[in-house]
């Protein structure tokens, strides 16, 4: 693992090139460009408030606010994975041709999507002045979640993209589990309303769903979140992160010849 | 100190990577995970086997061989892009290769921001490649495209900023596989003289190439590799002949339909044949051709020979008993069977046949080859006036016609050119 990290700062050069060159692609074409970073997230919770918040009339404080609280921070995990699926199978024409750190490209993906989550944050922060929900000191601990969101997103995709170059169905049954995975998450809804006796599980068996609730915790509760569960998110991420590096570490050798 | 060192490497493919690549049973993702060996019944392709070269540093090696022989699959092992199935690979050095065109090239961004992250890619720091940027850019000759998004370049254009990119990245090793013939000859000169200066700033080149010529001229050493291994390594010039002798010898076996011979019973080959060479058909006791051999005009035996030049075919016979009516006949066939050339003693009427040394030489002049470059078949035959064969040599012969001047076409007839001034109707 030590070693996947050490290659990884080597051609940190390359990972934040390669970024730029992402983000810059993604909307290279398009007529709106950059502002769809903010256009997305924005659209997709105009439907959710549509739905939950006016036709079923969620009895929550602000729900516009609460729903962009964990929305972000959930487009960032789901896009990395769904998009970091594919990032070495489908970099045949980098794999083949130039000797190449595979580790570099599934970090590409997620480091592209947290810019766009960092920059979609403004949007965030402007929409909670709006409807006077100012951020407090507890903001301070946001950089330590987001860290162990980051960790848990990177271990996670290192280790669907290694699979996915030998298995690519891994990236239609990521797609749909995502979809699944969202809605065990409380993104829309409160934890409070789900039923005392599953509470406790659904929630510390989801790594996500300590995260998404430890943002709502921050910005929405103005409270500091519970420090255990996300103690289990950093034991959890490093499992994963060292169980990735070990089958990178693997089978990195026979992805040129596989994809 | 040697650049690369490759010792006793070996590459396998699974063959079923190729049909159906991947599987999605849930035993074959354990083993996968495991890294467990699959059941030996399964079939490898065995791209490299074996294979030990030594590239010593600031030589420029050729790599010739047939398509398929495994010439890409070893510059993959050298670049490090794939792992030995066993044995080492060892490079010293930072390599830098031109393995196909636009490798990475992102379709969509330009010219220049292309140069940036390829560079990167083979090793580069920001901060230089922004110093070496005009450079490139000069030397791609792109001009004002450099701005356009590559996919709107032409396939020369494309091998021209790869060419650019990947020579000035300073690498210790430059590896190259025979793309520089997509350029035009401008370009082609141009690169050349790249790869010149780099030859003379102490740098190991690796090409791969068809163009014999190149690895002749050009290369202080050459590996033939054939059929996953190295076959020859050495002066470029022996390799090279032997590779021409060699693949004009197969070619001429598949070109001609097989001689007529008894049905093959394994093993019990009353005249077992030394390998290479076809069993010496004896029509006839009194005469037996032994051999053919080439010299070239500087009366060395050679196979490959400069188009001004002269060749003597020379056809070692031995003929106990001299007799009357035997002739030799000598064809020259380019591959496909064309005719280029026949002709006999019968038609010159040289030779008189009670006047023949019972062990001798039979010596056909041609003072200058006149043929333009390419490989030719020689094919002899000791015959009589009416056209029976009496003997032919063992084994096929063929000669390589080398040329700096690419005419096409089968003969270079001598000529000149000249423009004279004329009176037209007024």
């Amino acid at each position: 693992m030590l070693r996947n990290v050490r290659e990884l700062y080597q051609y940190r050069v390359l990972l934040l090139s390669l970024t730029q060159r992402e983000l810059k692609a993604r909307y290279r074409a398009s007529v709106l460009g950059f502002l769809w970073t903010f256009l997305n997230p924005t659209l997709l919770m105009l439907a959710y408030v549509l739905v939950f918040g006016i036709f079923m009339k969620a009895q929550m404080r602000h729900y516009v606010f609460f729903l962009f609280v964990g929305l972000l921070p959930w487009v960032f995990f789901s896009t990395s994975l769904s998009s970091g699926a594919s990032a070495i199978s489908d970099r045949r024409d980098l794999l083949t041709k130039v000797r190449f750190p595979a580790q570099v490209l599934p970090a590409t993906v997620v480091a592209t999507n947290l810019i766009n989550y960092l920059l979609s944050l403004p949007l965030m922060f402007v929409l909670g002045a709006i409807l006077g929900e100012w951020p407090t000191w507890h903001a301070v601990v946001f950089p330590a979640i987001l860290t162990l969101q980051i960790l848990f997103t990177l271990a996670l995709s290192y280790m669907i993209s290694a699979l996915n170059v030998v298995f690519r169905d891994l990236q239609y049954i990521v797609a749909n589990l995502l979809t699944l995975w969202f809605f065990v998450t409380p993104i829309l809804y409160a934890t409070s309303t789900i039923p005392e006796a599953f509470r406790k599980v659904l929630v510390l068996s989801n790594p996500m769903a300590i995260l998404i609730t430890s943002y709502q915790a921050i910005f929405y509760y103005h409270q500091l979140p519970r420090i255990l569960p996300l103690a289990l998110v950093t034991a959890v991420s490093l499992g994963l992160l060292w169980l990735s590096a070990w089958i990178f570490e693997r089978r990195r050798e026979e992805f040129a010849e596989l994809v | 100190m040697d650049a690369i060192i490759i010792r006793n490497a070996t590459k396998r493919f699974r063959k079923n990577v190729i049909p159906r690549t991947h599987s999605t049973l849930k035993s074959e993702f354990v083993k996968w995970l495991r890294g467990q060996k699959r059941p030996a019944s399964e079939s490898w392709i065995e791209a490299l086997r074996g294979v030990d070269l030594t590239i010593p540093q600031g030589k420029t090696v050729g790599i010739i061989g047939r398509n398929g022989a495994g010439k890409s699959t070893l510059l993959k092992l050298i670049t490090g892009i794939y792992a030995p199935s066993s044995g080492t690979v060892v490079v010293n050095g930072k390599v830098s290769a031109l393995l196909e065109l636009g490798a990475g090239f992102h379709p969509d961004f330009s010219g220049r921001e292309n140069i940036l992250i390829n560079s990167i890619i083979l090793g580069r720091s920001r901060s230089e490649v922004r110093a070496r940027m005009s450079e490139i850019i000069e030397f791609s000759e792109l001009g004002d495209f450099i701005e356009q998004p590559v996919r709107t370049y032409s396939s020369g254009m494309y091998t021209r900023l790869a060419f650019s990119v990947a020579t000035h990245v300073d690498p210790d090793i430059l590896i190259i596989d025979e793309i520089l013939a997509v350029g035009d000859e401008h370009f082609f000169r141009k690169s050349r003289a790249k790869m010149e200066e780099f030859k003379r700033a102490g740098k190991t080149i690796v090409l791969v190439t068809h163009g014999l010529s190149t690895v002749e001229e050009w290369c202080e050493q050459a590996a033939w590799i054939d059929d996953g291994k190295i076959r020859q390594v050495g002066n470029p010039r022996e390799v090279v002949s032997e590779y021409v002798r060699t693949v004009a010898l197969a070619e001429q076996q598949q070109a001609l339909p097989s001689p007529p011979t008894g049905p093959v019973t394994q093993g019990t080959d009353p005249s077992p044949v030394s390998s290479g060479a076809l069993p010496s058909p004896l029509l006839d006791s009194r005469i037996r051709i032994e051999g053919v051999r080439f010299i070239n005009g500087g009366g060395q035996e050679a196979v490959s020979i400069d188009t001004e030049g002269s060749l003597d075919i020379c056809i070692d016979y031995v003929a106990p008993k001299p007799f009357g009516d035997l002739g030799f006949q000598v064809s020259v066939m380019k591959a496909g069977g064309i005719e280029v050339f026949t002709t006999d003693t019968f038609l010159d009427s040289v030779l008189s046949p009670q006047s023949l040394p019972a062990t001798g030489t039979v010596k056909l002049r041609m003072m200058r080859i006149g043929l333009i470059e390419g490989t030719y078949f020689v094919e002899v035959v000791a015959r009589s006036q009416r056209g029976e064969a009496y003997g032919r040599p063992p084994g096929r012969y063929s000669f390589q016609v080398h040329s700096s001047i690419r005419d096409r076409g089968v003969t270079r007839p001598p000529h000149q050119w000249s423009v004279e001034p004329r009176r037209g109707p007024s």
